[in-house]
């Protein structure tokens, strides 16, 4: 009978595990080749993992909210229940199924020696102590929903002790377990309030009652990112207003043909990273890292692009923009915008990137001062296009206007070069006359 | 014009010491101010280091005496008690140019007088000759330490009736000495003496000497100190002393009248918090004189921090440099781990050594805590015969549920050197379990610990 492991893959460069959010297929159920089987969190995206064959699932063998490394077995599928019982005899070491021998090799045997051996490998993974982890044992408490407040975030017998199980029991819990593995945040980007429960046991934050929800992984990584870079970068922004108007004409006569043709709607953005790309060339310091002493130029131009997720944001990159057409950063984008909404990103979508831009204007917003996504230098913020009289060739004029600012990295680039940028931007926008397919 | 400083620290013992040098570290603009001529306080002038030279020469003299188990012929050997004491004031005069080079390098301005506030931000130091100046500050480390403590009808007279200030510098090993106080400080020089060549007496108020150590260490101190002569007087009440010169009539309650050649006051330190000027900052002392603080050692008054003798946490040196790392991290906007004093090692230098880390059987009893014991002797270990140090035992004192270490006490050689483990065990919340696990290495006594905790968990192997 035919069994297939279902295996962590990798999915990224330094991507090394993850942690399980959700098994979509129980124990039992039927699954088809390449359908969801589950959701895993990394440190970069939520993402689904497809089934690698047709079958039953015949087992589970990594629970939600357990961290799992790369090549770690998850899953069995076999052809009937019949396989039940045969799948419970010890599942083969992962290296074992990609075909090196067991444990005969050392390499093999260092592989083995730093997976998780414990049944709770979520609560190895987690920074605490024997005595910690006896008592987390007897009581059966999920370190990975304890904070720790030793060093560099250590689960102490104190913290155990003073761990309040009820709080698990809230609404958010399945949120907590499953967006929080580990309290890996540095503690300056979440001081601990002092917080007073009144005879009810409503928590109380000066007086006020609130009701506690832990931060997601992703919304605690973002805290972590903003933080950081305000700490690293000097922060300068400059704005200019663009008359927009060769842009929405183009938009207007060819956005019916290109859904016709491309099977998406064809809007603002596409030429605002276009336009973008194309000062990037002129004005490469934009794209650039501050290493040390050194300033690194990067020969690729690698848009990231903000995208709203339900509680968070994520900035999937369109790789190489700097060779792509207008209609080619339109499908790239598309795509990654899908892919984002539907979490179906992988961890290689969302790194590398050497620029950012950010649109707030979708939502109205006239201008932004967005936070710089390190190691990069420079983010572009898009504000929204309103018709307004301006004077235009000296007479008024109703014109569809934007703002569009440039926050830099003051250490790189100054006002100069900034301003340049983006006045070069704005001659891309104003003098537009390319077909967008 | 007064100068200006981020951080004045007033007392230069291991507290402020390391207070002044950790701030400079972290950028701030120091001031030390030491009353002493020398910098290094109690521990390093009239303490830790001195005492410890004194015994490490009586312990040299003590193995020459035995030397002839060893293999060796000696003849006639006899020691120059002024070469001794020379060569404990070369060691103690070395760490003190040490500590003036450490300031220097760390552009610390170090003042010599007596510190007072005069505000909060204002500090005057009156030198010895009277000549007064003031400095300011906007945070300040109180690290004054402490002084020997007197009985009222008691008193030393640096004569014949000594504190261990004065006995550090006796010019000869006295015949009979007298030591007033089974403490820390009394058995320590009672163990010194008595190698030396002294007849002793330890004189203990409380029914045994070491109060706080665990029972059973002391049941084996006490049985070595008999065995090496001295003679251990406990539950005895001093009624006075009288020097007549040459000799000192020692009084207590309930037996004749004694006469010793020298008696040794060593019945506790007090804090040194009287003339501060504390009133002028709104600071004021407990009933035992020590200054009250938090938990990052700050005290009523904004930007006053103290540390060490004189707050009520354990009159030690180390406890006072972490206390003082703590409180200067704390000052300068850091954020660090409050210190657990369950972890806080205690060491004594007698002759076998004690050390200890956390509670007694005795105290685990008092509190009701439920605990058991793994005991492993030095006597079965090639290491401590070899090393003609076959006495002694490694006890640890552990709770049965999750094996956690409630508390450790080593009596024996190098008991001093083997606690830091547990110091360490303690702060990362190591069980007995994984002490067990850990290999130490052979031939050591410290396969000792290993034992203990194999004993702990049920089996010990070389036993």
């Amino acid at each position: 009978m035919a069994k297939t492991e279902v295996l962590l893959p990798l999915m990224g460069e330094g991507v090394n595990e993850a942690t399980i959010s959700s098994w979509l297929v129980k124990e039992g159920d039927k699954v088809t080749k390449d359908s969801p089987l589950l959701e895993v969190s990394t440190d970069k995206v939520d993402t689904e993992i497809p089934a690698p064959a047709s079958g039953i699932l015949l087992k589970v063998s990594a629970a939600e909210g357990d961290t799992v490394t790369v090549d770690q077995l998850l899953a069995i599928i076999g052809d009937s229940t019949s396989d039940l019982d045969a799948s419970a005899a010890p599942a083969p070491s992962p290296k074992t199924a990609k075909g090196i021998p067991p444990a005969t090799s050392t390499q093999a045997s260092v592989a083995k020696s730093t997976k998780p051996q414990t049944p709770s490998s979520a609560n190895a993974q987690v920074k605490s102590s024997p005595l910690v982890r006896k008592i987390a044992a007897e009581k059966g408490i999920d370190l990975a929903t304890v904070s720790g407040t030793g060093l560099h975030g250590r689960i102490t017998k104190k913290d155990i002790l003073n761990h309040n199980p009820t709080v698990t029991t809230r609404p958010t819990e399945q949120l907590a377990k499953v967006d929080s593995p580990a309290p890996q945040i540095p503690a300056e980007t979440n001081d601990r309030l002092t917080t007073t429960f009144d005879e009810d046991g409503n928590e109380l934050l000066e007086g006020v009652a609130v009701e506690r929800e832990p931060m997601s992984r992703m919304r605690q990584l973002i805290a972590k990112h903003m933080v950081d870079s305000v700490r690293i970068s000097p922060h300068v922004t400059t704005v200019f207003e663009i008359d927009m108007h060769e842009i929405v004409k183009s938009r207007e006569s060819f956005k019916d043909e290109f859904f016709k043709a491309e099977g998406f709607k064809l809007t603002y953005t596409p030429y605002l990273l276009y336009a973008a790309v194309e000062a990037i060339k002129k004005f490469p310091i934009v794209n650039t890292s501050l290493d040390g002493n050194d300033i690194l130029f990067k020969k690729d131009i690698n848009l990231g692009c903000a995208v709203a997720l339900e509680n968070g944001l994520i900035v999937p990159v369109i790789k190489k923009a700097g060779d792509l057409s207008l209609s080619g950063i339109a499908r790239r984008l598309n795509d990654l915008v899908v892919r984002a909404r539907n979490k179906k990103l992988k961890p290689d979508d969302v790194q590398g990137g050497t620029f950012s831009v950010t649109n707030p204007g979708g939502y109205g917003s006239l201008t932004s001062n967005p936070i710089i996504n390190q190691p990069q230098v420079a983010i572009l913020g898009i504000g929204t296009i309103v018709k307004r009289p301006v004077v235009y060739q000296d007479m008024i004029a109703i014109r569809p206007q934007m703002l569009a600012s440039l926050t830099f990295d003051h250490r790189v680039i100054d006002g100069e070069g900034g301003s340049k940028f983006l006045a070069c931007f704005k001659e891309n926008l104003e003098s537009f006359s390319a077909k967008p397919m | 014009m007064a100068k200006d400083y981020d951080l004045v620290v007033i007392g230069a013992g291991p507290g402020g010491e390391v207070g002044a040098i950790r701030a400079a570290q972290l950028g701030l603009k120091v001031a030390l101010i030491e009353k002493r001529e020398h910098l290094g306080g109690t521990c390093l002038n009239v303490g830790c280091i001195p005492t410890k030279a004194l015994l490490a020469s009586a312990k040299t003299w003590y193995k020459l005496q035995n030397a002839e188990e060893m293999g060796f012929t000696t003849g006639d050997i006899s020691y120059n008690w002024d070469k001794i004491q020379a060569r404990k004031d070369k060691i103690v005069d070395q760490q003190r140019k040490g500590l003036r080079f450490l300031m220097k390098k760390n552009k610390i301005d170090t003042y010599e007088g007596h510190g007072r506030f005069v505000s909060k931000n204002t500090i005057s130091i009156e030198s010895k000759a009277g000549k007064k100046e003031t400095i300011n500050t906007k945070n300040v480390l109180i690290a004054t330490g402490s002084r020997v403590r007197e009985l009222p009808f008691a008193k030393s007279n640096g004569k014949n009736i000594q504190t261990s200030d004065h006995i550090l510098s006796i010019e000869e090993v006295p015949k009979t000495l007298a030591v007033i106080g089974g403490g820390v400080v009394g058995t320590e020089f009672a163990s010194m003496f008595a190698r030396m060549g002294s007849k002793v007496t330890i004189i203990e108020l409380a029914p045994q000497i070491l109060p706080s150590e665990d029972g059973e260490v002391v049941k084996e101190m006490v049985r070595n100190l008999k065995k090496q002569k001295i003679t251990i007087s406990t539950g005895t009440k001093l009624k006075g002393l009288k020097d007549d010169g040459k000799k000192v009539i020692v009084s207590c309650e309930g037996i004749d009248d004694q006469n010793f050649d020298k008696v040794l006051l060593s019945i506790g330190r007090a804090p040194v918090t009287d003339d501060l000027g504390l009133e002028k900052i709104g600071v004021s002392v407990d009933k035992g004189g020590f200054i009250p603080v938090d938990e990052h050692y700050k005290t009523k008054a904004a930007g006053i921090y103290a540390i060490g003798d004189i707050i009520a946490t354990p009159a030690l040196a180390h406890t006072a440099s972490a206390e003082a790392h703590h409180a200067v991290e704390v000052i300068a906007g850091h954020k660090p781990q409050t210190i657990n004093y369950d972890a806080n090692p205690n060491a004594i230098y007698t002759y076998p050594e004690v050390a200890s880390i956390g509670m007694t059987e005795e105290t685990c009893k008092e509190k009701g805590v439920d605990y058991k014991v793994g005991k492993f002797p030095f006597a079965p270990m090639a290491k401590a015969k070899i090393e003609d140090a076959a006495m002694g035992f490694v006890k640890i004192i552990f709770e049965p549920k999750h094996n956690e270490i409630l508390g450790v006490h080593i009596i024996g050689a190098t008991a001093t050197e083997m606690i830091a483990e547990f110091a360490l065990g303690k702060i990362l919340e190591t069980t007995v379990d994984e002490i067990a696990m850990t290999v130490h290495p052979h031939p050591t006594i410290s396969e000792t610990i290993q034992e203990a905790a194999h004993d702990a968990l049920g089996g010990a192997i070389h036993m």
